[in-house]
């Protein structure tokens, strides 16, 4: 054994252990996130808070799932929406036509997606930047369309009326709010903790890889168009959570989940909260969230104000909040440590 | 060392922003004092293509709100309108919905939002209970529908198949009396132009059996350029042309088929054309287009159906519009309903809006009735008559007759499998 392997040696069991304890440390963080969350019902009679956590779940699933492809693997998806209407539509028509249980009902859909999401990525992924950004784009438009115009099966442009039935299952009745609530933050909490874990993982870093330098990837062996479906199909199943949240919150689907404007705010959300952090969507979701709540009880003219905030963000800061307060906070450090 | 100033946002200003981001955060969520003020929520849509839905909805309302308010409000209780955009978004319908009853203590919701939209408010209120009046939503299928039916949602807007009935028989009469066999269709490529056409055709079939389509056109919602669906008419030489287009489409496909001279070629019948919204945009308005009624002034011609238009038309500096009548109808009612249980408490208000007939400027008999059965508003003057290019824009309206739509809506209905 050279030095160097042996060196390398002693390193590797170093970093195992350490993105062990990371992991664990990721899981507690989980863990009390989701039990603030949960006594939050208790602490607060506003169903107003309640319903914004809701639909900070289904958006917070939905932006995050995107940064998997565009913060860590460098594919900006302009179609992600349409996974976020195919979980809402998936799920409401299963619910409604064949009167499954929930829990069946939420992996059936996340099967639909899976096998839909496989087939578009699958063509979509050989292509780069804005091919691939466009074709998405276009497969959005095509599942938009087919809701529209399959009136029989989808509602039209009406959208899935009537209302989604939800059979109560384990004890859990998702027509009562606060149940609905807690569900919600327990598939953001599991979403996001799974997400961490795809991010950190040796496959994630293949995905930073590939972002980088997808040439050098596949010289150093590694199947990039493979990678790349792969993290496809799972942002895919991430966004139709998403979705299914949406479907449960507003008890029906309607054909604006899946338009091109749905993935427009994601990428919003992104630029919002910042790329190259894990939290960074989450926080732009929320911070989305109150501007649009918030606005649009001051004012009508919402465009002009949310407009405002792009460029703030765009030419003011240049990157996502989330990146600036690391940022900043790696500045601030730097500075005491020079001045000690 | 020296420290210069860095690039980026001072401590103070960033306390500054986290301050204003905690309040932001806190506001929605304190609850107005509930005082002895009743307030009404309005979702619509204020921003976007179809603002203008919005705009006169909310002038339709609250010129009502104010009689309502100087007689003493319901019961008693100063009436408050909260009137909030949903962008057309059904997602923010819903979210708004719930957040003007939930969080800012409205008692009852009046529904502006269009198509989709209403059918996520319709879920809202099915979910909590809030008396609920629909005030835009044309869609037959919202009240027919007995899977959609709730005890405390009402619907003031007319519905699309009451004019199917009255704008096929009165286009059958025509076609009967000019020989129009020939007819083309072109109306916008979504459900609401897709069934109202289907309908239309439906029923001009069966009061003019000898008629056919001979060319069907299906442009885009907000499509902005008609030339090659005007030229597709011209050379299919039908006799007649339908088109359920409004609004602005109406008016671009208008302007730009009178390039074309389309309107000396066939007759038109445009369901959507006698609304000031496109009555007052087109640049030279055909003389002898066939339309419905949506709103005018001049029909019914009553004295207190032109003073309405004329207040309307003196607060804000433009014509009402079809939106603007139906939620003034929906202030209407409730006020009665209020007045008659005396309380404004929104189940005894239901209770009361069940059958209820009241006296209206929009009524075809001076009175427009909520309909027990399936809680939408029958009753209202619904016509066609043909335009001319100056104010009144549509002098002679004949009416429709409300015993055949009646019978005819209560076939279709069962044709639906809704009875």
């Amino acid at each position: 054994m050279t030095e160097l392997q042996a060196e390398q040696a002693a390193v590797v069991p170093r970093i195992e252990s350490q993105s062990q304890r990371s992991r664990y440390r990721d899981v507690l963080i989980a863990l009390v996130a989701f039990a603030v969350l949960a006594i939050l019902p208790m602490l607060t009679g506003s169903k107003a808070l309640l319903d914004f956590v809701i639909r900070c779940s289904a958006f917070g699933l939905f932006a995050t799932s995107l940064n998997l492809l565009v913060g860590f693997t460098g594919m900006v998806s302009f179609g992600h929406g349409m996974f976020f209407g195919l979980g809402a539509y998936g799920f409401g028509l299963l619910m409604q036509r064949t009167g499954l249980p929930v829990p069946v009902g939420f992996v059936a859909t996340l099967v639909i997606t899976t096998l839909i999401a496989a087939a578009i990525g699958a063509i979509c992924v050989r292509l780069k930047e804005i091919y691939f950004a466009f074709v998405t784009l276009a497969f959005q438009m095509l599942i938009h369309s087919t809701i529209l115009s399959w009136v029989s099966l989808t509602g039209g442009d009406q959208g899935l009326r009537g209302g989604i039935p939800r059979p109560a299952f384990l004890g859990i009745d998702l027509s009562n709010h606060v149940h609905l609530y807690i569900t919600s933050c327990a598939l953001l909490v599991i979403g996001l903790l799974l997400m961490r874990q795809i991010a950190q993982s040796p496959f994630g870093y293949t995905l930073r890889m590939i972002r980088d330098n997808a040439t050098r990837a596949s010289f150093i062996g590694i199947d990039v168009w493979r990678a790349k479906l792969t993290i496809f199909v799972l942002a895919a199943l991430f966004a139709s959570t998403g979705g299914i949240i949406m479907a449960l919150f507003v008890s029906g689907a309607y054909p604006e989940f899946a338009y091109w404007t749905i993935s427009g705010e994601g990428i919003f959300i992104n630029m919002l909260g910042g790329v190259t952090t894990f939290l960074g969507p989450m926080v732009g979701t929320v911070l989305l969230l109150i501007l649009n709540d918030t606005v649009t009880r001051l004012t009508e003219y919402y465009g002009i104000v949310l407009g405002i905030v792009i460029l703030f963000f765009a030419i003011g800061l240049r990157k996502g909040l989330m990146d600036f307060v690391v940022e900043w906070y790696a500045r601030r450090r730097a500075g005491t440590g020079e001045r000690g | 060392m020296t420290r210069t100033r860095k690039p980026g946002v001072s401590r103070r200003a960033t306390l500054a922003m986290m301050g204003a981001g905690a309040v932001t955060f806190a506001t929605p969520w304190v609850a107005r004092a509930q005082a002895k003020t009743i307030k009404v929520g309005m979702p619509t849509i204020l921003s976007g293509r179809v603002a203008q839905l919005g705009t006169s909805s909310r002038n339709g309302v609250m010129l009502e709100i104010e009689k309502v308010n100087a007689a003493g409000g319901l019961a008693g209780r100063q009436i408050e309108m909260v009137i909030r955009d949903s962008k057309g978004q059904p997602q923010e319908a819903a979210r708004v919905a719930r957040e003007l009853v939930n969080t800012d203590g409205c008692e009852i919701l009046i529904d502006a939002e269009a198509s989709s939209g209403a059918f996520a408010v319709h879920e809202v209120a099915r979910d909590l209970g809030v008396l609920c009046i629909h005030t835009n939503s044309e869609t037959s299928a919202l009240t027919a529908d007995p899977k959609q039916h709730i005890p405390n949602a009402f619907r003031t807007a007319r519905q699309g198949v009451h004019d199917s009935i009255v704008g096929g028989s009165y286009a059958a009469a025509i076609a009967k009396a000019k020989g129009l066999k020939k007819w083309a269709t072109c109306s916008p490529d979504y459900a609401y132009g897709r069934d109202t056409t289907g309908e239309y055709v439906t029923y001009l079939k069966r009061f003019a059996p000898d008629t056919e389509i001979i060319s069907e056109s299906w442009p885009k919602l907000f499509q902005p350029d008609y030339t090659e669906v005007v030229t597709k008419i011209l050379q299919a030489k039908p006799q007649a042309l339908y088109t359920c287009l409004w609004g602005g489409d109406l008016t671009s496909y208008i302007d730009q088929a009178n390039i074309y001279a389309l309107f000396s070629q066939m007759e038109v019948f445009a369901v959507n054309m006698a609304d000031y919204t496109a009555l007052t945009v087109v640049k030279n308005l055909p003389k002898g287009i066939h339309s419905g009624n949506r709103y005018i002034k001049t029909y019914p011609a009553t004295p207190e159906n032109a003073a309405w238009g004329d207040a309307y038309k003196a607060k804000y500096n433009e014509y009402p519009t079809n939106w603007s009548w139906e939620n003034a109808t929906a202030i209407m009612l409730l006020a009665e309903a209020s007045k008659k249980a005396n309380s404004a408490d929104g189940k005894k208000i239901a209770e009361v809006l069940r059958g209820l007939k009241i006296k209206s400027p929009f009524g075809a008999d001076g009175t427009v009735t909520m309909r027990a059965e399936d809680q939408t508003l029958v009753g209202y003057a619904i016509g066609w008559g043909t335009t001319i290019p100056q104010e009144p824009y549509v002098p002679q309206v004949q009416a429709g007759d409300w015993k055949t739509i009646f019978e005819l809506e209560a076939e279709w209905k069962k044709s639906k499998g809704y009875t």
